[in-house]
């Protein structure tokens, strides 16, 4: 007992010393939480100066830690997801979405395919490079104050639309890897895991008086106790009965969003919210074995230049839908650069499928998130110097 | 002023104020109760952060804004010269001496003080009556002075 507490202490360390090595230079903690993993885990490097540094094993606490971390971090993107923001702008939303989809999970089916990979391997890795990351995208445009400006509408209008796509997309790729192979058993398996998915939908659509009353409890402690129940009891069912538990837990959210309890959610559950995504991160980092990455290095150079470009263009039609100025258009398209924990999410579900599926794109993803991530964080940061030189193009482009 | 709201996906919510012509005033409140204020010159420039606040400092602001802590008098009802004056309507009464005289005849004004500023009879009114419109039973007479003219008022009309 005393050597897994050991273990764990010198995991939450690790992770806490990353965080605040990245606020001290501004980037997100993401990509730091990963590199903290890599390096107290079992992989390279395993020794510095002559004392170990295999010192944190992925062990079962570990894993149920980070897949709490994937089912509340889906449960906070169903809790935040505005219905009524998305019927209100629901003709911009579609437009600048549709782009955005088009253009990335385009270019992740193009590299697929340009790299000789398999279907199910073109799937995933168009679905890691399409997602933007909610996190360091909503954290960077506060930093940079563009939240109070007018491209925070496409920005988060373009989330909003990406959060229905990973839903319906973590459904389908959940549903084709547990699957039975042959086309029939998949077309099975997607079936069900849509009736599975469709009925916690119902619930959450129309259960709303319900889990209004339900959870209308007297303290904190029991507040916080009865929502972890609630969403890890469904998300586990769903992954016993085959289905995403990341997407159950986005519909529960989703039971939450249209009730007065979600400031109170933000409020208490975010915290525990914040724990368990940190270990994902780290769990990432430390089932990472970096010297696989010198195999898909090609991959993976294209893919970052490749996909930055057509986030930029995506973003900037984006930001003319809504009639924006060349300038805040690129904005909408440098701040959706970033990508992290969803194509980290659409990276676990590949390692738990097993073969060549589970060596080829977790490590593609983990380096491509480092890269996009840190990439993002730092275009966001110098936008200006892009704008300027970029702008007069869009203009012309555009004839304005 | 329209103000807009929109949602602000793990953030918290996110308000806009018309102020002056183009210029917008724009409020983050942050889920854990944080307040930023940002101040948009025009449509083409960037927000400039003003301050931020916590939960407890911006309800203090707020109040102060609103005038709980201190109520200014406002420049708009200082305008008005009424002074001790109020306004007040009084209907005649049947039975009143002053019932088919005019105004100048009845002599109103001397007698009680109060100036008649207007007769509502029925659905009309007639603004600002002459000397020689006539007072009838059932009249409303609208008419501004003290409270004491009023009184006098009120013995010379009413039953």
């Amino acid at each position: 007992m005393a050597a897994s507490l050991v273990e764990i202490g010198i995991a939450l360390a690790a992770v806490a010393l990353a965080g605040l090595a990245a606020n001290r230079v501004g980037l997100s903690v993401i990509p730091a939480y990963i590199v903290a993993g890599i390096l107290v885990g079992p992989e390279w490097p395993t020794e510095v100066l002559g004392v170990s540094l295999q010192l944190v094993a992925y062990g079962e606490f570990i894993a149920v830690a980070a897949e709490l971390g994937i089912v509340f971090l889906l449960f906070f993107l169903g809790l935040e997801f505005s219905v009524g923001q998305l019927l209100a702008d629901r003709k911009r939303i579609t437009k600048a979405g549709s782009v955005d989809f088009l253009l990335n999970f385009g270019a992740g089916v193009a590299l697929g395919v340009l790299f000789g990979r398999t279907p199910l391997e073109t799937l995933l890795i168009a679905g890691v490079v399409y997602i933007s990351s909610s996190a360091v995208v909503t954290k960077s445009i506060i930093d940079r104050g563009w939240v109070a400006n007018p491209e925070a509408e496409p920005i988060l209008g373009t989330l909003v639309f990406e959060d229905i796509v990973i839903a319906v997309y973590l459904a389908l790729v959940a549903a084709l890897l547990t699957g039975s192979g042959d086309l029939a058993g998949a077309a099975m398996d997607v079936a069900r895991a849509f009736a599975f998915l469709g009925a916690i939908a119902a619930v959450a659509w129309y259960g709303t008086d319900y889990v209004e009353r339900a959870f209308d409890l007297p303290n904190d402690e029991l507040f916080l106790l009865h929502v972890l129940g609630a969403t890890t009891l469904v998300a586990g069912a769903a992954l016993a009965t085959g289905v995403s538990e990341a997407v159950a837990a986005f519909f529960v959210g989703t039971a939450f969003s249209q009730t007065p309890h979600t400031d109170r959610i933000e409020d208490v559950v975010a915290p525990v919210r914040d724990l368990f995504a940190a270990v994902f991160f780290f769990a990432i980092g430390l089932t990472t074995d970096v010297t696989v990455l010198a195999g898909v290095a090609a991959l993976l150079a294209v893919a970052v230049v490749l996909t930055t470009g057509t986030k930029l263009v995506s973003g900037t039609i984006g930001g003319r839908v809504y009639d924006l100025s060349p300038t805040r258009s690129l904005r909408t398209g440098i701040g959706l650069v970033p990508r992290a924990e969803f194509s980290l999410v659409i990276a676990t579900l590949a390692a738990g499928a097993g073969g060549t599926l589970a060596d080829v794109v977790p490590a593609f993803t983990v380096g491509y998130v480092l890269a996009m991530s840190v990439l993002g964080t730092v275009m966001i940061q110098h936008a200006d110097r892009l704008t300027d030189s970029l702008a007069p193009l869009v203009a012309d482009v555009t004839g304005e | 002023m329209t103000i807009y709201e929109t949602e602000v996906p793990g953030v918290g919510h996110k308000f806009e104020l018309e102020i002056d012509g183009d210029e917008r005033l724009v409020v983050i409140i942050h889920h854990d109760g944080k307040r930023d204020v940002y101040r948009r010159p025009d449509p083409d420039a960037d927000s400039e952060q003003l301050f931020s606040l916590t939960g407890k400092q911006a309800r203090q602001l707020g109040s102060i804004l609103e005038g709980a802590y201190f109520q200014p008098v406002e420049l708009d009802e200082v305008e008005v010269p009424l002074g001790e004056s109020i306004i007040e309507w009084t209907e005649v009464g049947a039975d009143a001496p002053v019932v088919g005289q005019s105004i100048a005849d009845c002599d109103i004004r001397s007698r009680t003080g109060v100036s008649v500023m207007a007769i509502q009879r029925g659905e009309e009114t007639i603004p600002n009556p002459g000397p020689d419109a006539t007072i009838e039973t059932g009249d409303v007479l609208v008419t501004l002075g003290s409270r004491e003219e009023h009184s006098a008022l009120s013995d010379l009309v009413e039953d």
